[in-house]
Protein backbone atom coordinates (compact mmCIF):
# COMPACT_ATOMS: atom_id res chain seq x y z
CA UNK A 1 0.00 0.00 0.00
CA UNK A 2 1.18 3.28 -1.10
CA UNK A 3 -0.42 4.83 2.04
CA UNK A 4 1.89 2.81 4.73
CA UNK A 5 5.33 3.55 2.78
CA UNK A 6 4.97 7.70 3.89
CA UNK A 7 5.40 8.33 7.64
CA UNK A 8 3.07 9.89 9.63
CA UNK A 9 4.28 13.15 10.40
CA UNK A 10 1.42 14.89 11.63
CA UNK A 11 0.37 15.10 15.58
CA UNK A 12 -2.44 12.99 16.08
CA UNK A 13 -5.49 15.04 15.77
CA UNK A 14 -8.05 15.95 18.97
CA UNK A 15 -11.02 13.76 19.51
CA UNK A 16 -13.46 15.78 18.03
CA UNK A 17 -11.53 15.99 14.50
CA UNK A 18 -11.31 11.94 14.67
CA UNK A 19 -14.90 11.37 14.85
CA UNK A 20 -15.86 13.75 12.47
CA UNK A 21 -13.11 11.76 10.75
CA UNK A 22 -14.25 8.43 10.83
CA UNK A 23 -17.62 9.51 10.65
CA UNK A 24 -17.14 10.93 7.44
CA UNK A 25 -14.50 9.03 6.23
CA UNK A 26 -16.76 6.26 4.30
CA UNK A 27 -14.97 3.24 5.71
CA UNK A 28 -17.42 2.42 8.15
CA UNK A 29 -21.48 2.13 7.10
CA UNK A 30 -22.34 5.30 9.32
CA UNK A 31 -22.16 7.54 5.96
CA UNK A 32 -25.26 5.65 5.51
CA UNK A 33 -27.03 5.25 8.59
CA UNK A 34 -29.40 8.01 7.49
CA UNK A 35 -30.51 7.20 4.04
CA UNK A 36 -31.12 3.04 5.97
CA UNK A 37 -33.01 4.99 8.77
CA UNK A 38 -35.13 6.94 6.40
CA UNK A 39 -35.65 3.92 4.22
CA UNK A 40 -37.23 1.82 7.17
CA UNK A 41 -39.20 4.39 8.03
CA UNK A 42 -40.24 5.26 5.24
CA UNK A 43 -40.55 2.15 3.09
CA UNK A 44 -40.21 -1.24 5.28
CA UNK A 45 -42.31 -0.71 8.00
CA UNK A 46 -45.22 1.08 5.35
CA UNK A 47 -44.56 -2.13 3.54
CA UNK A 48 -44.97 -4.31 6.92
CA UNK A 49 -48.19 -2.36 7.73
CA UNK A 50 -49.57 -3.05 4.12
CA UNK A 51 -48.92 -6.86 4.25
CA UNK A 52 -50.82 -6.77 7.69
CA UNK A 53 -53.95 -4.45 6.68
CA UNK A 54 -53.73 -6.85 3.92
CA UNK A 55 -53.94 -10.29 5.62
CA UNK A 56 -56.45 -8.92 8.84
CA UNK A 57 -59.98 -7.67 9.65
CA UNK A 58 -59.55 -4.28 11.62
CA UNK A 59 -61.69 -1.72 12.33
CA UNK A 60 -60.68 2.01 11.89
CA UNK A 61 -61.88 4.75 13.98
CA UNK A 62 -60.30 7.99 13.70
CA UNK A 63 -57.92 7.33 11.62
CA UNK A 64 -56.29 4.50 14.50
CA UNK A 65 -56.42 0.62 14.25
CA UNK A 66 -58.67 -0.19 17.12
CA UNK A 67 -59.14 -4.38 17.05
CA UNK A 68 -56.95 -6.32 14.60
CA UNK A 69 -57.14 -10.14 13.80
CA UNK A 70 -55.35 -11.83 11.69
CA UNK A 71 -57.71 -13.66 8.39
CA UNK A 72 -57.56 -14.67 4.76
CA UNK A 73 -60.68 -13.23 4.27
CA UNK A 74 -59.74 -10.92 2.22
CA UNK A 75 -57.61 -12.30 0.37
CA UNK A 76 -59.93 -15.76 -0.33
CA UNK A 77 -62.25 -12.94 -1.27
CA UNK A 78 -60.50 -11.48 -4.02
CA UNK A 79 -59.45 -14.77 -5.44
CA UNK A 80 -62.96 -15.51 -6.10
CA UNK A 81 -63.78 -12.04 -7.52
CA UNK A 82 -64.09 -12.12 -11.11
CA UNK A 83 -63.18 -8.85 -11.18
CA UNK A 84 -59.92 -9.29 -9.83
CA UNK A 85 -59.51 -12.20 -12.47
CA UNK A 86 -60.33 -10.10 -15.67
CA UNK A 87 -58.22 -6.84 -14.01
CA UNK A 88 -54.81 -8.44 -13.54
CA UNK A 89 -55.33 -10.71 -16.59
CA UNK A 90 -55.64 -7.62 -18.61
CA UNK A 91 -52.78 -5.69 -16.63
CA UNK A 92 -50.47 -8.60 -17.83
CA UNK A 93 -51.44 -8.94 -21.32
CA UNK A 94 -51.08 -4.93 -21.82
CA UNK A 95 -48.04 -5.03 -19.98
CA UNK A 96 -46.61 -7.92 -21.81
CA UNK A 97 -47.87 -7.14 -24.90
CA UNK A 98 -46.21 -3.77 -24.50
CA UNK A 99 -42.56 -5.53 -23.66
CA UNK A 100 -42.68 -7.36 -26.96
CA UNK A 101 -43.97 -4.37 -29.05
CA UNK A 102 -41.16 -2.20 -27.25
CA UNK A 103 -38.53 -4.49 -28.27
CA UNK A 104 -39.73 -5.43 -31.54
CA UNK A 105 -39.25 -1.28 -32.10
CA UNK A 106 -36.77 -0.53 -30.09
CA UNK A 107 -34.15 -3.14 -30.92
CA UNK A 108 -33.49 -1.68 -34.74
CA UNK A 109 -32.79 1.64 -33.25
CA UNK A 110 -30.31 0.20 -30.57
CA UNK A 111 -29.01 -1.47 -33.76
CA UNK A 112 -28.97 1.79 -36.11
CA UNK A 113 -26.63 3.23 -32.55
CA UNK A 114 -24.52 0.45 -32.84
CA UNK A 115 -23.26 0.63 -36.92
CA UNK A 116 -24.00 4.70 -37.20
CA UNK A 117 -21.33 7.15 -37.03
CA UNK A 118 -20.90 9.64 -34.00
CA UNK A 119 -24.17 12.23 -34.69
CA UNK A 120 -26.36 8.85 -35.98
CA UNK A 121 -25.46 7.85 -31.95
CA UNK A 122 -25.86 11.34 -30.75
CA UNK A 123 -29.11 11.84 -32.20
CA UNK A 124 -30.52 8.41 -30.95
CA UNK A 125 -28.99 9.35 -27.24
CA UNK A 126 -30.89 12.83 -27.22
CA UNK A 127 -34.06 11.33 -28.58
CA UNK A 128 -34.56 8.55 -26.22
CA UNK A 129 -33.12 10.34 -23.11
CA UNK A 130 -35.36 13.69 -23.51
CA UNK A 131 -38.41 11.35 -23.05
CA UNK A 132 -37.44 10.30 -19.92
CA UNK A 133 -37.25 13.68 -18.55
CA UNK A 134 -40.79 14.96 -19.97
CA UNK A 135 -43.72 14.76 -17.82
CA UNK A 136 -45.47 11.52 -18.70
CA UNK A 137 -48.70 12.96 -18.57
CA UNK A 138 -48.21 15.10 -21.07
CA UNK A 139 -47.01 12.52 -23.59
CA UNK A 140 -49.78 10.70 -23.14
CA UNK A 141 -51.74 13.78 -23.53
CA UNK A 142 -50.15 14.17 -26.94
CA UNK A 143 -51.60 11.02 -27.77
CA UNK A 144 -55.15 12.04 -26.95
CA UNK A 145 -54.37 15.04 -29.20
CA UNK A 146 -53.26 12.24 -32.15
CA UNK A 147 -55.83 9.84 -31.67
CA UNK A 148 -58.59 11.84 -30.86
CA UNK A 149 -61.49 12.07 -32.61
CA UNK A 150 -60.49 15.31 -34.70
CA UNK A 151 -56.78 14.45 -34.22
CA UNK A 152 -54.07 14.15 -36.22
CA UNK A 153 -54.87 10.51 -37.14
CA UNK A 154 -58.71 11.38 -38.40
CA UNK A 155 -58.16 15.00 -40.07
CA UNK A 156 -55.26 12.83 -41.97
CA UNK A 157 -57.30 10.06 -43.14
CA UNK A 158 -60.29 12.30 -43.93
CA UNK A 159 -58.46 14.94 -45.81
CA UNK A 160 -57.63 12.08 -47.74
CA UNK A 161 -61.35 10.55 -48.04
CA UNK A 162 -60.18 7.47 -46.53
CA UNK A 163 -63.11 7.61 -43.90
CA UNK A 164 -66.06 9.93 -43.38
CA UNK A 165 -67.08 9.68 -40.03
CA UNK A 166 -64.16 10.06 -37.46
CA UNK A 167 -62.89 5.99 -36.41
CA UNK A 168 -63.00 6.00 -32.82
CA UNK A 169 -59.80 4.74 -31.24
CA UNK A 170 -59.82 7.21 -28.06
CA UNK A 171 -61.10 5.17 -24.95
CA UNK A 172 -60.36 1.84 -26.58
CA UNK A 173 -57.77 -1.19 -25.92
CA UNK A 174 -55.55 -0.01 -29.37
CA UNK A 175 -54.70 3.45 -27.86
CA UNK A 176 -54.11 2.50 -24.51
CA UNK A 177 -51.61 0.03 -26.44
CA UNK A 178 -50.27 2.43 -28.90
CA UNK A 179 -49.35 4.94 -25.43
CA UNK A 180 -47.95 2.09 -23.84
CA UNK A 181 -45.56 1.35 -25.95
CA UNK A 182 -44.45 4.97 -27.25
CA UNK A 183 -43.95 6.02 -23.45
CA UNK A 184 -42.03 2.94 -22.47
CA UNK A 185 -39.95 3.06 -25.59
CA UNK A 186 -36.85 4.46 -24.04
CA UNK A 187 -36.32 2.72 -21.15
CA UNK A 188 -35.78 -0.52 -23.71
CA UNK A 189 -33.61 1.04 -26.14
CA UNK A 190 -31.30 2.40 -22.89
CA UNK A 191 -30.07 -0.53 -21.73
CA UNK A 192 -30.07 -2.65 -25.17
CA UNK A 193 -27.65 0.47 -26.26
CA UNK A 194 -25.62 0.24 -22.45
CA UNK A 195 -24.93 -3.21 -23.37
CA UNK A 196 -24.21 -3.03 -26.79
CA UNK A 197 -22.17 -0.39 -26.92
CA UNK A 198 -19.58 -2.77 -24.62
CA UNK A 199 -19.34 -4.91 -27.41
CA UNK A 200 -16.04 -5.69 -28.78
CA UNK A 201 -16.32 -4.30 -32.02
CA UNK A 202 -13.39 -6.52 -33.65
CA UNK A 203 -16.30 -9.54 -32.91
CA UNK A 204 -18.94 -7.32 -35.84
CA UNK A 205 -15.62 -7.42 -38.02
CA UNK A 206 -13.93 -10.79 -37.56
CA UNK A 207 -17.51 -12.14 -38.55
CA UNK A 208 -17.89 -9.97 -41.46
CA UNK A 209 -14.42 -11.33 -42.94
CA UNK A 210 -16.01 -15.08 -42.28
CA UNK A 211 -17.99 -14.57 -44.98
CA UNK A 212 -21.18 -13.59 -42.57
CA UNK A 213 -23.62 -11.61 -44.39
CA UNK A 214 -24.84 -8.37 -42.15
CA UNK A 215 -28.18 -9.95 -40.67
CA UNK A 216 -26.19 -12.81 -40.92
CA UNK A 217 -23.65 -11.18 -37.96
CA UNK A 218 -26.93 -9.29 -36.40
CA UNK A 219 -28.43 -12.87 -35.77
CA UNK A 220 -25.79 -14.88 -34.70
CA UNK A 221 -23.13 -11.86 -33.09
CA UNK A 222 -25.10 -9.09 -32.30
CA UNK A 223 -28.32 -10.73 -31.05
CA UNK A 224 -26.75 -13.23 -28.71
CA UNK A 225 -24.33 -10.26 -27.23
CA UNK A 226 -27.24 -8.22 -26.37
CA UNK A 227 -29.07 -10.66 -24.47
CA UNK A 228 -28.90 -9.34 -21.01
CA UNK A 229 -29.59 -5.66 -22.35
CA UNK A 230 -32.90 -7.37 -23.89
CA UNK A 231 -33.65 -8.87 -20.28
CA UNK A 232 -32.88 -5.45 -18.59
CA UNK A 233 -34.85 -3.82 -20.77
CA UNK A 234 -37.69 -6.37 -20.51
CA UNK A 235 -37.93 -6.07 -17.02
CA UNK A 236 -37.95 -2.61 -16.41
CA UNK A 237 -40.95 -2.06 -19.24
CA UNK A 238 -43.22 -4.78 -18.03
CA UNK A 239 -42.58 -3.61 -14.73
CA UNK A 240 -43.46 -0.06 -15.50
CA UNK A 241 -46.35 -0.88 -17.69
CA UNK A 242 -47.66 -3.59 -15.11
CA UNK A 243 -48.36 -1.05 -12.66
CA UNK A 244 -48.74 2.56 -14.60
CA UNK A 245 -51.73 4.64 -13.68
CA UNK A 246 -51.57 7.51 -15.99
CA UNK A 247 -51.96 5.80 -19.35
CA UNK A 248 -54.91 3.71 -18.84
CA UNK A 249 -56.41 6.39 -16.98
CA UNK A 250 -56.30 9.06 -19.70
CA UNK A 251 -56.06 7.32 -23.21
CA UNK A 252 -58.55 4.50 -21.53
CA UNK A 253 -61.23 7.28 -21.17
CA UNK A 254 -61.82 6.52 -17.06
CA UNK A 255 -63.44 2.63 -17.80
CA UNK A 256 -60.30 0.83 -19.12
CA UNK A 257 -59.76 -1.04 -15.53
CA UNK A 258 -56.24 -2.17 -14.93
CA UNK A 259 -54.45 -3.10 -11.80
CA UNK A 260 -53.10 0.35 -10.82
CA UNK A 261 -56.40 2.01 -11.54
CA UNK A 262 -58.30 -0.42 -9.50
CA UNK A 263 -56.37 0.25 -6.57
CA UNK A 264 -56.46 3.81 -7.19
CA UNK A 265 -60.43 3.41 -6.75
CA UNK A 266 -60.01 1.13 -4.14
CA UNK A 267 -57.99 3.16 -1.94
CA UNK A 268 -58.70 7.01 -2.99
CA UNK A 269 -63.24 6.50 -4.00
CA UNK A 270 -64.05 4.00 -2.41
CA UNK A 271 -62.01 3.89 0.58
CA UNK A 272 -61.56 0.32 1.18
CA UNK A 273 -58.47 -0.39 2.41
CA UNK A 274 -58.03 -3.91 3.05
CA UNK A 275 -59.10 -4.24 -0.72
CA UNK A 276 -56.53 -1.66 -1.64
CA UNK A 277 -53.84 -3.59 0.33
CA UNK A 278 -54.53 -7.27 -1.30
CA UNK A 279 -54.68 -5.43 -4.53
CA UNK A 280 -51.32 -3.56 -4.07
CA UNK A 281 -50.04 -7.10 -2.51
CA UNK A 282 -51.00 -8.98 -5.28
CA UNK A 283 -49.81 -6.45 -8.39
CA UNK A 284 -46.53 -6.64 -6.19
CA UNK A 285 -46.19 -10.43 -6.00
CA UNK A 286 -47.33 -10.78 -9.75
CA UNK A 287 -44.99 -8.27 -10.66
CA UNK A 288 -42.20 -9.90 -8.88
CA UNK A 289 -42.93 -13.78 -10.46
CA UNK A 290 -42.93 -12.30 -13.93
CA UNK A 291 -39.69 -10.37 -13.27
CA UNK A 292 -38.06 -13.59 -11.53
CA UNK A 293 -39.24 -15.52 -14.93
CA UNK A 294 -37.57 -12.90 -17.39
CA UNK A 295 -34.30 -12.73 -15.19
CA UNK A 296 -34.64 -16.91 -15.67
CA UNK A 297 -35.47 -16.50 -19.30
CA UNK A 298 -32.39 -14.20 -20.04
CA UNK A 299 -30.13 -16.38 -18.23
CA UNK A 300 -31.03 -19.61 -20.36
CA UNK A 301 -30.06 -17.92 -23.01
CA UNK A 302 -26.69 -15.57 -21.92
CA UNK A 303 -25.70 -19.00 -20.70
CA UNK A 304 -23.56 -19.87 -23.37
CA UNK A 305 -22.06 -16.54 -24.12
CA UNK A 306 -20.92 -16.23 -20.48
CA UNK A 307 -17.33 -17.62 -21.69
CA UNK A 308 -16.71 -15.15 -24.30
CA UNK A 309 -17.94 -12.37 -21.56
CA UNK A 310 -14.82 -13.31 -19.18
CA UNK B 1 -10.35 -4.14 -42.13
CA UNK B 2 -13.62 -5.25 -43.18
CA UNK B 3 -14.00 -6.61 -46.82
CA UNK B 4 -15.68 -4.89 -49.31
CA UNK B 5 -18.11 -7.11 -51.48
CA UNK B 6 -21.62 -7.20 -52.36
CA UNK B 7 -24.35 -8.26 -50.04
CA UNK B 8 -26.47 -10.76 -51.20
CA UNK B 9 -30.42 -9.00 -51.74
CA UNK B 10 -32.03 -10.32 -49.02
CA UNK B 11 -29.39 -8.98 -46.72
CA UNK B 12 -30.02 -5.38 -48.36
CA UNK B 13 -33.74 -5.48 -48.06
CA UNK B 14 -33.42 -7.26 -44.35
CA UNK B 15 -31.18 -4.37 -42.96
CA UNK B 16 -33.39 -1.90 -44.85
CA UNK B 17 -36.48 -2.92 -43.12
CA UNK B 18 -34.46 -2.49 -39.69
CA UNK B 19 -33.03 0.94 -40.60
CA UNK B 20 -36.77 2.15 -41.98
CA UNK B 21 -38.47 0.46 -38.36
CA UNK B 22 -35.83 2.23 -36.32
CA UNK B 23 -36.22 5.52 -37.52
CA UNK B 24 -39.81 5.08 -37.39
CA UNK B 25 -39.25 4.60 -33.67
CA UNK B 26 -37.39 7.27 -33.59
CA UNK B 27 -39.78 9.78 -35.05
CA UNK B 28 -42.06 8.22 -32.37
CA UNK B 29 -40.35 9.11 -30.19
CA UNK B 30 -39.77 12.80 -30.70
CA UNK B 31 -43.38 13.56 -33.28
CA UNK B 32 -46.27 13.47 -30.05
CA UNK B 33 -44.21 16.25 -28.23
CA UNK B 34 -44.01 18.61 -31.58
CA UNK B 35 -47.26 18.29 -32.24
CA UNK B 36 -48.25 18.96 -28.28
CA UNK B 37 -46.36 22.42 -29.05
CA UNK B 38 -47.81 23.55 -32.14
CA UNK B 39 -51.36 22.73 -31.18
CA UNK B 40 -50.16 24.80 -27.89
CA UNK B 41 -50.34 27.99 -29.96
CA UNK B 42 -53.74 27.24 -31.72
CA UNK B 43 -56.55 29.77 -31.60
CA UNK B 44 -59.48 27.53 -31.64
CA UNK B 45 -60.86 26.56 -27.78
CA UNK B 46 -61.01 23.18 -28.67
CA UNK B 47 -58.16 19.93 -29.65
CA UNK B 48 -57.73 19.95 -33.65
CA UNK B 49 -54.99 19.45 -35.66
CA UNK B 50 -53.70 21.58 -38.03
CA UNK B 51 -54.03 24.27 -36.10
CA UNK B 52 -55.99 27.32 -37.61
CA UNK B 53 -53.98 30.08 -36.41
CA UNK B 54 -51.51 31.30 -34.34
CA UNK B 55 -51.77 32.84 -30.39
CA UNK B 56 -49.72 33.00 -26.96
CA UNK B 57 -53.53 32.58 -25.66
CA UNK B 58 -52.84 29.60 -23.84
CA UNK B 59 -49.74 30.17 -22.44
CA UNK B 60 -51.07 33.62 -20.93
CA UNK B 61 -54.18 31.70 -19.81
CA UNK B 62 -52.03 29.16 -17.78
CA UNK B 63 -50.19 31.72 -15.84
CA UNK B 64 -53.81 33.53 -15.47
CA UNK B 65 -54.98 30.20 -13.67
CA UNK B 66 -54.38 30.76 -10.19
CA UNK B 67 -54.48 26.76 -9.48
CA UNK B 68 -52.23 25.77 -12.07
CA UNK B 69 -49.66 28.31 -11.31
CA UNK B 70 -49.53 27.25 -7.49
CA UNK B 71 -49.67 23.82 -8.62
CA UNK B 72 -46.28 24.27 -10.47
CA UNK B 73 -44.83 26.03 -7.28
CA UNK B 74 -46.18 22.91 -5.42
CA UNK B 75 -43.75 21.01 -7.53
CA UNK B 76 -41.24 22.99 -7.66
CA UNK B 77 -40.68 22.52 -3.94
CA UNK B 78 -41.43 18.95 -4.06
CA UNK B 79 -38.60 18.69 -6.60
CA UNK B 80 -36.55 20.55 -4.50
CA UNK B 81 -36.94 18.93 -1.85
CA UNK B 82 -36.47 15.51 -3.34
CA UNK B 83 -32.86 16.45 -4.88
CA UNK B 84 -31.70 18.16 -1.77
CA UNK B 85 -32.93 15.15 0.15
CA UNK B 86 -31.37 12.70 -2.36
CA UNK B 87 -28.28 14.25 -2.22
CA UNK B 88 -27.59 14.56 1.73
CA UNK B 89 -29.09 10.98 2.20
CA UNK B 90 -27.44 9.92 -1.04
CA UNK B 91 -23.71 10.62 -1.78
CA UNK B 92 -22.96 9.21 1.69
CA UNK B 93 -24.52 6.17 0.72
CA UNK B 94 -22.97 5.91 -2.29
CA UNK B 95 -19.73 6.43 -0.75
CA UNK B 96 -20.46 3.57 2.13
CA UNK B 97 -21.38 1.29 -0.51
CA UNK B 98 -18.20 1.85 -2.58
CA UNK B 99 -15.55 2.59 0.05
CA UNK B 100 -16.81 1.14 3.05
CA UNK B 101 -14.73 -1.44 4.70
CA UNK B 102 -17.48 -3.69 6.59
CA UNK B 103 -19.90 -6.37 5.35
CA UNK B 104 -22.51 -5.61 3.85
CA UNK B 105 -22.25 -3.53 1.07
CA UNK B 106 -23.88 -5.31 -1.56
CA UNK B 107 -26.69 -6.29 0.92
CA UNK B 108 -26.27 -1.83 1.64
CA UNK B 109 -26.60 -1.31 -2.13
CA UNK B 110 -29.93 -3.45 -2.77
CA UNK B 111 -31.55 -2.76 0.46
CA UNK B 112 -31.33 0.99 -1.35
CA UNK B 113 -32.35 -0.40 -4.38
CA UNK B 114 -35.55 -2.49 -3.22
CA UNK B 115 -38.06 0.80 -2.86
CA UNK B 116 -37.04 1.66 -6.37
CA UNK B 117 -38.17 -1.54 -7.70
CA UNK B 118 -41.47 -1.84 -6.01
CA UNK B 119 -44.11 -0.09 -8.12
CA UNK B 120 -44.36 3.15 -7.16
CA UNK B 121 -48.51 2.44 -6.78
CA UNK B 122 -47.56 0.24 -3.95
CA UNK B 123 -45.25 2.30 -2.33
CA UNK B 124 -47.75 5.29 -2.49
CA UNK B 125 -50.44 3.28 -0.91
CA UNK B 126 -48.37 1.34 1.67
CA UNK B 127 -46.89 5.13 2.69
CA UNK B 128 -50.93 6.51 2.95
CA UNK B 129 -51.80 3.65 4.81
CA UNK B 130 -48.70 3.35 7.40
CA UNK B 131 -48.87 7.40 7.29
CA UNK B 132 -52.78 7.61 8.50
CA UNK B 133 -52.26 5.36 11.43
CA UNK B 134 -49.73 7.06 13.10
CA UNK B 135 -51.46 10.56 12.17
CA UNK B 136 -50.07 11.76 9.39
CA UNK B 137 -52.09 12.78 6.69
CA UNK B 138 -51.03 13.14 3.40
CA UNK B 139 -49.12 16.75 3.14
CA UNK B 140 -46.80 17.85 0.36
CA UNK B 141 -43.97 16.96 3.23
CA UNK B 142 -45.51 13.27 3.03
CA UNK B 143 -45.17 13.42 -0.66
CA UNK B 144 -41.73 14.42 -0.81
CA UNK B 145 -40.26 11.99 1.33
CA UNK B 146 -41.82 8.79 0.08
CA UNK B 147 -40.53 10.50 -3.90
CA UNK B 148 -37.40 10.36 -1.94
CA UNK B 149 -37.60 7.28 -0.69
CA UNK B 150 -38.49 5.91 -4.01
CA UNK B 151 -36.26 8.06 -6.35
CA UNK B 152 -33.13 7.56 -3.65
CA UNK B 153 -31.97 4.64 -5.72
CA UNK B 154 -30.75 6.78 -8.97
CA UNK B 155 -29.02 8.99 -6.97
CA UNK B 156 -26.66 6.04 -5.59
CA UNK B 157 -26.82 4.35 -8.46
CA UNK B 158 -25.21 7.47 -10.84
CA UNK B 159 -23.06 8.33 -7.62
CA UNK B 160 -21.73 4.93 -7.40
CA UNK B 161 -20.74 3.98 -10.49
CA UNK B 162 -18.69 7.54 -10.70
CA UNK B 163 -16.98 6.61 -7.57
CA UNK B 164 -16.23 3.01 -8.71
CA UNK B 165 -14.57 4.19 -11.77
CA UNK B 166 -12.24 6.93 -9.98
CA UNK B 167 -8.73 6.72 -9.58
CA UNK B 168 -8.45 5.35 -5.89
CA UNK B 169 -4.64 7.14 -6.06
CA UNK B 170 -5.92 10.31 -6.42
CA UNK B 171 -7.40 9.69 -2.29
CA UNK B 172 -4.05 7.67 -1.45
CA UNK B 173 -2.28 10.64 -2.67
CA UNK B 174 -4.44 13.15 -0.70
CA UNK B 175 -3.90 11.07 2.44
CA UNK B 176 -0.07 10.86 1.92
CA UNK B 177 -0.09 14.49 1.47
CA UNK B 178 -1.29 14.37 5.15
CA UNK B 179 -5.15 15.88 4.41
CA UNK B 180 -7.10 14.20 6.79
CA UNK B 181 -10.18 11.92 5.53
CA UNK B 182 -12.48 14.68 5.55
CA UNK B 183 -10.11 17.17 3.81
CA UNK B 184 -9.55 14.75 0.93
CA UNK B 185 -13.21 14.14 1.02
CA UNK B 186 -14.10 17.74 0.77
CA UNK B 187 -10.98 18.64 -1.75
CA UNK B 188 -10.35 15.73 -3.85
CA UNK B 189 -13.33 12.95 -3.89
CA UNK B 190 -16.48 15.22 -4.10
CA UNK B 191 -14.95 17.53 -6.48
CA UNK B 192 -14.94 14.83 -8.28
CA UNK B 193 -18.22 13.50 -7.94
CA UNK B 194 -19.98 16.35 -8.94
CA UNK B 195 -20.93 16.02 -12.58
CA UNK B 196 -22.62 12.55 -10.98
CA UNK B 197 -24.16 14.50 -8.07
CA UNK B 198 -25.29 17.12 -10.76
CA UNK B 199 -26.98 14.30 -12.96
CA UNK B 200 -28.33 12.54 -10.32
CA UNK B 201 -30.23 15.63 -9.08
CA UNK B 202 -31.79 16.44 -12.40
CA UNK B 203 -33.29 13.29 -12.64
CA UNK B 204 -34.36 13.34 -9.22
CA UNK B 205 -35.83 17.07 -9.32
CA UNK B 206 -37.56 15.57 -12.16
CA UNK B 207 -38.99 12.75 -11.06
CA UNK B 208 -40.03 15.04 -7.60
CA UNK B 209 -41.75 17.67 -10.08
CA UNK B 210 -43.32 14.78 -12.34
CA UNK B 211 -44.15 12.02 -10.26
CA UNK B 212 -47.64 10.88 -10.37
CA UNK B 213 -47.43 7.18 -9.18
CA UNK B 214 -46.53 7.81 -5.48
CA UNK B 215 -47.83 11.31 -5.71
CA UNK B 216 -51.52 10.59 -6.11
CA UNK B 217 -51.70 8.67 -2.98
CA UNK B 218 -49.59 10.63 -0.61
CA UNK B 219 -50.18 14.68 -1.83
CA UNK B 220 -51.49 17.14 0.45
CA UNK B 221 -55.40 17.81 -0.17
CA UNK B 222 -54.98 21.71 -0.42
CA UNK B 223 -51.53 21.71 -2.14
CA UNK B 224 -52.13 19.57 -5.17
CA UNK B 225 -49.11 18.44 -7.51
CA UNK B 226 -48.84 19.60 -11.12
CA UNK B 227 -49.03 16.10 -12.33
CA UNK B 228 -52.04 15.31 -10.12
CA UNK B 229 -53.71 19.12 -11.58
CA UNK B 230 -52.63 18.05 -14.45
CA UNK B 231 -54.11 14.53 -14.47
CA UNK B 232 -57.82 15.80 -13.88
CA UNK B 233 -57.00 18.87 -16.51
CA UNK B 234 -56.76 16.29 -19.12
CA UNK B 235 -59.48 14.15 -18.04
CA UNK B 236 -61.88 17.14 -17.66
CA UNK B 237 -61.49 20.12 -20.53
CA UNK B 238 -60.61 19.75 -23.69
CA UNK B 239 -58.93 23.19 -24.65
CA UNK B 240 -55.50 23.86 -25.70
CA UNK B 241 -54.55 24.60 -22.27
CA UNK B 242 -53.17 20.93 -21.18
CA UNK B 243 -50.84 21.42 -24.27
CA UNK B 244 -49.59 24.99 -23.06
CA UNK B 245 -48.70 23.77 -19.62
CA UNK B 246 -47.24 20.49 -21.89
CA UNK B 247 -44.95 23.36 -23.67
CA UNK B 248 -43.76 25.04 -20.41
CA UNK B 249 -43.03 21.13 -19.33
CA UNK B 250 -41.35 20.53 -22.53
CA UNK B 251 -38.73 23.54 -22.11
CA UNK B 252 -38.30 22.32 -18.95
CA UNK B 253 -37.29 18.80 -20.13
CA UNK B 254 -35.07 20.33 -22.83
CA UNK B 255 -33.15 22.35 -20.20
CA UNK B 256 -32.92 19.57 -18.23
CA UNK B 257 -30.98 17.71 -21.20
CA UNK B 258 -28.83 20.42 -21.65
CA UNK B 259 -28.11 19.88 -17.91
CA UNK B 260 -27.68 15.95 -18.38
CA UNK B 261 -25.31 16.15 -21.25
CA UNK B 262 -23.09 19.59 -19.72
CA UNK B 263 -22.54 17.08 -16.35
CA UNK B 264 -21.81 13.73 -16.97
CA UNK B 265 -22.84 13.39 -20.84
CA UNK B 266 -25.46 11.91 -22.02
CA UNK B 267 -23.17 8.44 -22.93
CA UNK B 268 -22.98 8.09 -19.39
CA UNK B 269 -26.95 8.13 -18.36
CA UNK B 270 -26.83 4.66 -18.52
CA UNK B 271 -24.33 3.47 -16.28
Amino acid sequence: MAKASFPKLAARPGVGERLIDALLSGRGIWPAVPAIVVLTVVAVIPFIVLLSLGFSDFVVSRGEIVSQTFSLDHLSNALSDSLYWTTFQRSLTLALSTTALCLIFGYPVAYLFLVGGRWTKRLILVLTIAPLLTSGIVRTYAWLVILGGRGVVNSTLAGMGLIDQPMRIMNTHWAVLIGMVQIHLPVMILPLIAVMSRHDGRLVEASENLGATRLGTLRTVILPLSVPGIGTGAALVFTLSYTTFVVPQILGGGNYLNAATMIYEQVVYSLEWSKGSVSSLILMLTCLVMLVAIALVTNHFTRWTRGSDA
Amino acid sequence: MIRHRLFPLSDLLGLGLIHAVAIFSLVLLVAPSIIVVIISFDTRAYVSFPPEGFTFRWYAEVFDKGELVEAMLNSLQVGLTVTLLCIVLGVPTALACVRGRFRGTTALSVFVLVPHMVPGIVLGVAVLFAGSLVGVVPSIWLQSIAITVFILAVMVRTVQSRLMRLDPALEEAAANLRATPFQSLRTVTLPLLMPAILAGAVFTFVEGFDNLSVAIFTHGFRDRPLPVELLALVQYTSSPLVAAVSGVQIVLAIAALVAVSMSIGLDNVNE
